[in-house]
């Protein structure tokens, strides 16, 4: 069932990129979405409860260097899975428009079902084969169908970047490999180079300050597919590695206090960066870094509430993020930049769907309570609050009024990007449209998806509630 | 000194030997001069000396078989892919051929040696051909000045090593790995005068595998020759020299250890690093490809500080396969773009995915396989491979350094692949109907590109079966 819903995405996306003259864009783009939601299908019905492993697929691979095809859902990965097979079902409805060029589908069908194999893989080395995967076609969206200038700069600087922190990872693999084996379900490493490296690796990909400097360029000149898949899924790319290999490794209890520190202090420089932003795409981009660091910060507590609290965290930044994303596109689109100052004010007058969408958008991700934002936030707090297994108090409490500075600065940017764009006195300009149905229907299912994880966060937190479950692998 | 003869080691060389002399007399005699006269013989003769090692392959065993199946495969595919330059009257097909298969049999003599004297012959017969062959294209200046400075530094090189050989013959009173290695095992050998010698007697070695500081004549030689005899020296070339030094170092200095580990750890990590650095700087294909074979050199040098266990030996062997088999396609297609385009520059390569793909496609997977980077899987897993053994030693130093140069290297062939896939400037190139000699070169590089596809698809294939 998880190789269906593997192939079915991949085998989909290759064949619009080989006919992609024999194709029109938005019939591509309704192919690309049917596979995707096929692919969330049975991704949801896949489930067999979180004691389990559901779905599970183990045959032999590479057997001298012990690596096997072992694919799985656990509840760590379920919720990242949905996640991501939604957001990849989207983002092709988003498509489904004029001048859709049919080989963007492909690439965005491919990038997802490889991040998709990332989630589902229970093997050390596939994980990795599958995180490569998805990079070289990402720098195609980026370089090939960004805007503005220096697309190329961007994307080559996001592939490198990244391939940089994979390597480590890599490196670290090689090194939990030869301790304990590749099966993610039995292996557990003592080295402490191990820790480092995963640790760094992952850190440039999710990002931790100081190594972002990839990402606002990558997310504000890629088209709007891209930066929804760069925010919503190849950010958790990360975060979901660190969550993997945080119970493998032993020393990284060593690592957490760096790691907390460096995801509070991002947190709160992402507060100040955004304060200063214009373009739209480039503040959602530097917000990112500040919602990554709520991540970080429950990681490494490693404890029962921090797990809960990242996962969930990542998720609701995936939604609450793509909505932005998608909104900051609709804007783009329509006035042909995304910045503050050419939109003008009052859209609450002129566009008033597009309005409310975004501030929706805007107070979810500065964790409005009842929306999803703020169950992740206020869980890495607890954590935080509670120390967890591997932080010291003084550490970690720091760590947690910096996080608050950090909540209070994310609500200051916002409400002033409100001020800026949705209130105001109207001063109507020609592109003023509101919503059409295609921006509707991908919007409304973001809305409609952050909603009801605020008002009703069990579904994610039951798969962890009362907090017992080690990576949701049951051992 | 009486060094006896293994015929059941020596005979596949002597196949490819006669195979050499075969094409040679054929084109002396017969009149109408044609590759084909001189190809067959030695496609024949590397098959015959291929079933022959397979034969006696428990006596040759499981390392040096796979470096004689490496080498004869790798001639054979510069053999019948060399047919692309059937209708340049500069290049005579009877001496290409004689020179291509003696330095084959020197390349498969030298990873079947096991002693110096039988290293030192078969280096030779692997170089001299060599240089001849990289200066064999009739009237082109560059060829000859590219071949003087291989020759130059070649003759440094070797006379370094034989003066190597002839401490450590001091000191040990042996030529015979074996022995040699009984000798340094005891406590009396002068040390000092051993690590020279072990280190002498290595650069012969490193010079061959294009090692920094030996690496300045690679750039110079493969973008000087012809493309196939650039691919034949950065394939088979590097086979044998990589392979002679991993028998060398395990079989004759294992109580050595202090010396070499240290040596090709350092070598390693700076041949990786100076290789990518100047393949980032290259506008034309042959030179990226020149100076990337210089960084893979360093990443089939780093598992060799771990040579003592077995899975130091056995994962530079598995990475040089793929490397070989990745870099021949990537010559291969290039040489036919050269044929067909008459350049190899990288902006040249424009849009070939889109406008050929039957030869665009193909580099692009050699290229991704040489970077290690998904779809291609097994450029990825043989990096895996030799990452392991670097960490095992407990050289995490080295492991990290692997690492960055892994992304280095994605910079530049990231670029040959964009540039590969991007639109075409201006009218899509029509390829004119190929003379059949192309279509036999695009044949193989169809081959090997399937080859490579299977490997990825199963990488167990390899990872089982070699050595």
């Amino acid at each position: 069932m998880i190789v269906t819903a593997l192939a079915v995405p991949f085998v989909i996306g290759l064949l619009l990129m080989v006919g992609r003259a024999r194709v029109s864009g938005p019939v591509a783009a309704a192919i690309g979405a049917a596979a995707m939601t096929v692919s969330l299908l049975l991704y949801a019905l896949v489930w067999e409860g979180r004691d389990v492993v559901s779905g599970e697929v183990d045959t032999s691979w590479i057997e001298p260097l012990g690596a096997r095809l072992h694919l799985g859902v656990t509840a760590v990965s379920w919720p990242f899975l949905l996640m991501t097979a939604f957001i990849g079902v989207l983002c092709c409805l988003w498509l489904v428009a004029r001048d859709t060029a049919p080989a963007l589908v492909g690439l965005v069908l491919v990038i997802s079902a490889s991040s998709l194999g990332v989630f589902s893989s229970l093997d050390l080395l596939l994980f990795f084969v599958f995180f490569e995967l998805a990079l070289i076609p990402m720098w195609f969206v980026i370089a090939w169908f960004g805007t503005g200038d220096g697309t190329r700069r961007a994307a080559t600087r996001f592939l490198l970047f990244t391939v940089a922190g994979s390597a480590l990872v890599l490196v670290g693999i090689v090194v939990i490999g030869l301790d304990g084996g590749l099966q993610v379900d039995e292996t557990v490493t003592g080295s402490l180079a191990a820790a480092v490296l995963v640790c760094l690796g992952f850190a440039v990909k999710t990002p931790i300050v100081p190594l972002h400097t990839w990402l606002p360029d990558a997310h504000s000149t890629a088209p709007t597919v891209g930066s929804v898949l760069l925010a919503a899924v190849f950010l958790k790319l990360g975060t979901y590695g660190l969550i993997l290999f945080a119970p493998l490794m032993d020393r990284f209890a060593d690592v957490a206090p760096y790691l907390a520190i460096a995801g509070v202090v991002g947190i709160v420089w992402s507060g100040f960066a955004c304060y200063g932003q214009d373009d739209l795409k480039r503040l959602v981009a530097y917000s990112s870094i500040g919602h990554m660091g709520f991540v970080v910060l429950a990681i490494s507590t490693r404890s029962d509430v921090g797990l809960a609290a990242a996962v969930f965290g990542s998720v609701a930044h995936g939604l609450i993020t793509g909505l932005l994303f998608f909104t900051a596109g609709s804007l783009k689109d329509r006035f042909g930049t995304a910045s503050m100052a050419a939109i003008g004010r009052g859209l609450y007058g002129r566009t008033p769907w597009l309005a409310v969408t975004f501030v929706l958008a805007a107070v979810a991700s500065l964790g409005l309570p009842g929306l999803a934002g703020f169950w992740g936030e206020l869980l890495s707090l607890r954590a935080a609050y509670e120390i967890g297994d591997v932080l010291t108090k003084p550490v970690a409490w720091t760590a947690l009024a910096l996080a608050l500075v950090g909540v209070a600065l994310t609500t200051a940017y916002f409400v002033r990007a409100i001020r800026l764009v949705a209130q105001g006195e109207p001063v109507e300009q020609d592109a003023d449209r509101d919503l059409d149905r295609r921006e509707a229907v991908v919007l409304g299912a973001l809305v409609v998806a952050v909603l009801v994880l605020g008002l009703w966060p069990a579904p994610i937190l039951d798969l962890f509630e009362p907090f017992t479950v080690v990576a949701g692998v049951a051992r | 000194m009486n060094i006896p003869i293994d015929w059941s080691l020596v005979a596949p060389a002597v196949i490819v030997m006669v195979g050499a002399l075969v094409a040679l007399l054929v084109d002396a005699f017969y009149p109408r001069r044609t590759w084909l006269g001189s190809g067959l013989p030695s496609t024949g003769a590397l098959v015959v000396a291929g079933v022959l090692a397979h034969v006696h392959r428990d006596d040759i065993g499981r390392l040096s078989f796979a470096l004689v199946a490496i080498i004869l495969v790798g001639s054979l595919f510069v053999v019948v892919a060399s047919n692309i330059m059937n209708f340049e009257t500069a290049m005579p097909p009877g001496e290409f051929h004689f020179l291509l298969m003696s330095a084959a049999a020197g390349a498969v003599l030298m990873v079947v040696a096991r002693d110096l004297v039988t290293l030192v012959i078969s280096l030779e017969l692997l170089s001299l051909p060599s240089i001849a062959l990289v200066g064999l294209r009739q009237g082109d200046k560059v060829a000859i000045r590219s071949a003087w400075t291989f020759f130059l530094a070649s003759v440094v090189s070797t006379a370094i090593t034989l003066m190597g050989i002839s401490l450590l013959y001091g000191v040990t009173g042996s030529l015979d790995y074996v022995e040699i290695r009984e000798a340094l095992a005891s406590p009396e050998v002068p040390q000092s005068v051993v690590a020279v010698a072990v280190v002498l007697t290595l650069v012969g070695l490193l010079f061959k595998l294009g090692a920094v500081p030996f690496h300045v004549w690679i750039p110079d030689t493969y973008v000087g020759t012809s493309v196939m005899v650039a691919g034949f020296l950065s394939a088979v070339s590097k086979a044998a020299a990589l392979g002679a030094l991993l028998i060398l170092v395990n079989v004759a200095f294992p109580y050595a250890y202090g010396t070499w580990q240290p040596l090709l750890a350092v070598v390693a990590a700076v041949t990786m690093t100076i290789g990518n650095i100047g393949a980032l700087r290259q506008s034309d294909a042959i030179g990226l490809l020149a100076w990337s074979s210089i960084a893979q050199a360093g990443f089939l040098i780093a598992p060799s500080v771990a040579l003592l266990t077995t899975e130091g030996l056995t994962a530079p062997v598995q990475y040089l396969a793929v490397y070989a088999l990745a870099n021949l396609v990537a010559f291969a297609a290039l040489s036919v773009v050269l044929r067909l385009r008459g350049s190899t520059r990288i902006d040249e390569l424009k849009g070939m995915v889109r406008t050929d793909p039957w030869m665009g496609i193909p580099l692009v997977f050699a290229a991704l396989t040489l970077a290690g980077f998904p779809p291609a899987v097994i450029g990825l897993v043989t990096k895996y491979v030799v990452i392991r053994p670097v960490v095992d030693s407990d050289h995490v130093w080295l492991a990290v350094v692997m690492g960055v140069n892994v992304m280095l290297g994605l910079a530049y062939y990231l670029r040959l692949v964009v540039t590969l896939c991007d639109q075409p400037d201006g009218e899509p190139y029509v390829s004119p109907s190929p003379p059949v000699s192309v279509r036999i070169a695009k044949t193989t590089v169809l081959l090997g590109t399937a080859g490579l596809i299977a490997l990825s698809a199963w990488p167990d294939l390899l990872l089982r079966h070699l050595p």
